[in-house]
């Protein structure tokens, strides 16, 4: 490998590894949702899209960075998706159906609500936020003169990716030091128990759709200073919402950002040496064999490893 | 009376032509029937089986495919890919089968939502197979009018009522049922859950893709984002059933009613501009509220809030 | 039987809604099918407010042989089938002669079959794929050039200025980004370039980088790409991030060339050149006119969508002006002897190269010159000068 080969490899991962942590963000909020209510949430893109367009306007109108809005964005969220729960979702639980997965067409109705309002109200324009470091990188030779490989880190790209860390390793601290947090994993793993423990199972409920919609908020708010928003963006960050939870296992937050990662790293490894083309076929790749190699996900592998010390 | 129903359904739709319909109405009403086809084709695996497949794009594209490159390739009349499809269309769901029907309920849901994604980004990168994004262009369609299609559409619906209804009624369809009911149980009652959950994939998707080869000859252009469209196959193909009823003969027929021709109607509503996916959303929400099970499913629901009380007791 | 009533009953609301003929007395009525919402939703706005504008004109003065223009737009969703009912509508309830809109080439293609099967002209304004007038088709007109002849002019600008030895192309899976990438390849043949890489990708893409490092270790001289907006403003962004400093950037018309484009990509967006079938500046008579009425409308300038959409107007209008009766068949004659002037360029249906009733004409190369889009090639319709060899990303600012 000659100095070209590793500059390019480098890159890669580097692109791969800030793209995941950014993915990991998106994919928690849905492997809440999923965990705690096994129902398929398939609005959860358009949850994103609406806070990006908080985010969005909360800039043009207050001139409020997207980094900041991340902090109005997400709780606005949070009740947002707690309504959503209680007046939509709720009642359709509730009633006895042949399926339950009925509620899917509750969802889709409401993304194509969502959607549809964003393209009335705010036109289809395609926007991003004009924010001043929107292109602005560190390089390698900046610091080290004579470097053999020239590397770039982006600066938004490392804030967003910042951001989520601090995000996700706030969410496991409410997880795993909180009643609350507890009454939810206890909720995901098991239901029935978590009733006769005396769990709020119905309150629990709401905070976590209000909890799965306000993370992908505050994703679409790191986003938006990297990428950019239209009224039918949605549906390929659901894809990639159901593509994590898959891999990193049912209600796992853990496995969430490891599937993040390995989605990321992937679909760039993907991108360079076989071809961008493709990139969608190996992201739906592991997909399908994270599904039958490892049913659990990642955090059935975590598990197991626990239970072994 | 209940007992002709059918026959008289199927005398109206065979008489339906001579009205003299607009080719607009005939065209509405071709789409409306093989959404049907397809509804009926979900309801079997999902309605019956209990198996949601969120992947149903990926039997209606390859039976699509099945016809345009029939033509493309070989100069044959795109209609010989219906017969054809059903054997193609059999095999890829074997195959799908043997991965997927291993996993359970969400997991089942999502692997076959993956399928189906898989094959349209393959479909589109195929390029010397399937001419990827440039798509399938069937330079002259066989008829100009739409009667032909209009009779062959009815044909294949037709077809699939009865044989669901036959499956149905038959010792396969308890199978069916039990499996959707608890499949742990109807395992230790000695039913062979993979095989008949493969029995059900296979009919379900063999259905579906002859309606898709039907496509590709009635519409006369097909590509990748087209016939393997997520939310525009797949998704529809589940809301044509949870909207009509899950698990009732006519369920997919009134759903597929509602989606395609009440969509139309709903978005020729004048001055309304692009509202009309709101309203549509809208009233997708309203009827999954209030009709859980669908229109036919809840339909002694209707009755009784429509006031209907008298005949209580006859549900349908 | 019940069911049977309520189905009846949903079809009866149904025609009457949908009855009613398109010409009266005194107003001509036009359904034009447009993908008003989904992803595609941005060309089909873009469309519709410059239809609007030209039909104002045209009442204006007079409207068509006196009658009033009424145009009613008819969200196609983007999905062919949907496309296939509205014009079914059109020609069959309400008895329109002559159909012409839709954006994307899919849809395209598909109301072009209806149209030939019913005998009944159909004027493509923005569908760009080749086939759609390869198909020895009658009644099928197109007024803007096939894709493969998009850039023509950068063609000419990179064989007499730029005189790249090496290429990388990127496009997007689309038929429009293949058609284009394809067609630079076979540029790249006859100007005896090297074509270092040639790849594509799925449009909407986050992260680009990947690829771009792979496009930077190959050191090509021109970067070409085929992409719709967001990704060409990305791509750009990314490439400066990057650094990587080929000697020139150039782009298919689609994304570069519109306003948007610039807005997104910021000072990235400096010195980019991309192909274009028009720009706000040409010199045809009333396209200057054209650009700032919609700009004063609706804040910015018109794509060259736009441009197509506003002058397929003018165009139905001088073909049914000279029609001698407005019946599909003389309407179709009139189409084909078509000679006109507009803001989009000369309009001229012409049967060669394998093409039948298409439109050539000449395309125009834009550059980003101090944020705005100015013509710099062909050097008759400059606006400014071109601004070749471009600065190395190290060294601007």
């Amino acid at each position: 490998m000659d100095a070209v080969q590793v500059e390019v490899l480098l890159q890669t991962l580097i692109a791969g590894i800030l793209l995941g942590g950014l993915y990991a963000l998106i994919g928690i909020g849905m492997t809440l949702i999923m965990g705690v209510m096994k129902i398929i949430n398939l609005a959860h893109g358009e949850l994103m899209m609406v806070a990006m367009y908080l985010a969005y306007w909360l800039f043009v109108l207050f001139n409020i960075d997207p980094y900041l809005s991340v902090f109005i964005a997400a709780p606005l969220m949070f009740f947002f998706g707690m309504a959503i729960q209680k007046y939509l979702i709720n009642p359709v639980l509730k009633v006895e159906s042949i399926l339950p997965e009925n509620q899917v067409i509750l969802t889709v109705g409401i993304g194509m609500v969502l959607a549809n309002l964003a393209t009335i109200l705010f036109t289809s324009d395609y926007r991003s936020v004009p924010v001043e470091y929107a292109s602005d990188a560190w390089y390698l030779s900046d610091f080290w003169r004579d470097s053999p490989v020239e590397l770039s880190l982006s600066v938004p790209w490392s804030i967003s990716f910042l951001f989520a860390v601090v995000i996700t390793v706030a969410l496991w601290f409410f997880l795993t030091r909180t009643d609350t947090g507890k009454s939810i994993r206890a909720t995901a793993q098991d239901m029935d128990a978590a009733v006769l423990m005396g769990v709020n199972v119905e309150r629990m409920r709401l905070i976590t759709f209000g909890l799965g919609a306000a993370l992908v908020g505050a994703a679409g708010c790191l986003f938006i200073p990297i990428y950019y928003l239209y009224p039918a963006l949605g549906g390929r960050f659901t894809l990639i919402a159901f593509v994590i939870t898959i891999l990193g296992g049912l209600g796992s937050t853990v496995g969430a950002i490891i599937g993040g990662l390995i989605l990321g790293i992937f679909e760039s490894l993907t991108a360079t040496y076989v071809g961008m083309g493709w990139a969608p076929v190996g992201r739906f790749a592991i997909f399908i064999a994270a599904l039958i190699f490892l049913p659990g996900g990642v955090a059935s592998i975590l598990r197991r490893q626990r239970l072994g010390k | 009376m209940r007992k002709y129903q059918p026959y008289i359904m199927l005398l109206l739709l065979l008489l339906l032509p001579l009205f003299g319909l607009s080719t607009y109405m005939m065209h509405i009403l071709i789409l409306v029937i093989m959404w049907s086809v397809i509804g009926m084709a979900w309801n079997l695996l999902g309605g019956y089986c209990g198996q949601v497949s969120f992947g149903h794009a990926a039997f209606f594209g390859v039976g699509a495919y099945t016809a345009g490159i029939l033509y493309f390739k070989t100069g044959i009349s795109a209609w010989w890919g219906l017969p054809l499809s059903v054997v193609i269309v059999a095999a890829e769901a074997l195959i799908i089968g043997f991965i997927c029907l291993r996993l359970r309920g969400p997991f089942f849901a999502l692997a076959t939502l993956a399928m189906g994604e898989v094959l349209r980004v393959t479909a589109e990168n195929l390029r010397g197979f399937t001419q990827g994004a440039l798509g399938i262009l069937i330079k002259e369609r066989t008829w100009v009018e739409k009667t032909w299609y209009y009779y062959i559409i009815v044909l294949i619906a037709v077809g699939a009522f009865v044989l669901v209804k036959k499956i149905i009624e038959s010792k396969l369809g308890y199978y069916f049922v039990a499996i959707r009911e608890d499949q742990d149980a109807a395992e230790s009652l000695g039913i062979n859950t993979t095989l008949y959950k493969t029995i059900a994939l296979t009919i379900s998707a063999v259905l579906t893709g002859i309606a898709g080869a039907f496509y590709t000859n009635y519409m006369g252009y097909i590509d990748p984002e087209i016939v393997f469209a997520l939310h525009d196959i797949s998704i529809i193909t589940i809301m044509v059933v949870m909207v009509g009823g899950v698990a009732t003969y006519w369920g997919p027929v009134v759903g597929a009613v509602i989606m395609v021709l009440l969509a139309e109607l709903i978005r020729s509503l004048p001055r309304i501009g692009t509202a009309h996916q709101t309203l549509f959303g809208i009233l997708l929400i309203l009827i999954i509220i209030f009709l859980p099970n669908g229109i036919v499913g809840d339909y002694p629901k209707i009755k009784r809030i429509l006031g209907f009380r008298r005949r209580v007791g006859t549900t349908s | 039987m019940k069911r049977m009533i309520l189905l009846i009953a949903v079809m009866f609301l149904f025609s009457l809604v949908i009855t009613g003929s398109s010409f009266s007395e005194d107003t001509v009525t036009f359904g034009i099918p447009l993908p008003l919402t989904g992803s595609k939703a941005k060309f089909g706005e873009i469309e519709k407010r410059s239809y609007e504008i030209a039909m104002e004109e045209i009442n204006a003065a007079g409207g068509i042989k006196g009658k009033k223009v009424v145009l009613v737009f008819e969200d196609s969703q983007g999905k062919p089938e949907v496309s296939r009912a509205i014009v079914e509508k059109l020609i069959d309830v309400k008895k329109q002669p002559v159909i012409f809109g839709e954006y994307s080439s899919s849809c395209s293609k598909a109301i072009a079959a209806v149209a030939e099967e019913r005998k009944v002209p159909y004027l493509v304004v923005t569908g760009a794929a080749d086939n759609i007038t390869q198909q020895n088709y009658k009644y099928v007109f197109r007024m803007n050039p096939s894709v493969s002849y998009y850039t023509s002019g950068l063609r000419s600008f990179l064989k007499e200025v730029v005189k790249p030895k090496t290429i990388a192309i990127l496009y997007e899976s689309s038929d429009f980004g293949t058609k284009g990438a394809e067609g630079m390849v076979k540029d790249a043949k006859r100007l005896g370039m090297k074509v270092v890489l040639k790849e594509k990708y799925e449009s909407g893409a986050v992260d680009f980088k990947p690829i771009l490092s792979k496009v930077k270790s190959k050191r090509p001289d021109v970067i070409y790409m085929v992409s719709y907006v967001m990704d060409a403003a990305l791509l750009m962004r990314q490439i400066k991030e990057l650094r990587i400093d080929a000697k020139l950037f150039a782009g298919g018309a689609a994304g570069f060339a519109i306003p948007e484009f610039i807005e997104n990509a910021k000072d990235a967006s400096e010195y980019v050149v991309t192909a274009t079938l028009w720009s706000p500046q040409v010199t045809y008579p009333g396209a200057k006119e054209f650009a700032e009425k919609y700009k004063s409308r609706h804040g910015k300038y018109p794509s060259y969508h736009g441009a197509e959409a506003y002058s397929a107007l003018y165009v139905i209008k001088d073909v049914l002006e000279r029609a001698k009766t407005w019946t599909p068949e003389d309407i179709r004659k009139a189409m084909k002897e078509t000679n006109l002037m507009t803001a989009f360029g000369p309009i001229k249906f012409e049967d060669r190269e394998g093409y039948q009733n298409q439109n050539f004409m000449d395309t125009l190369v834009l550059q980003v010159i101090n944020g705005k889009h100015e013509t710099i090639w062909p050097l008759e319709y400059a606006t400014k000068k071109y601004v070749y060899p471009i600065p190395r990303w190290r060294d601007r600012r």
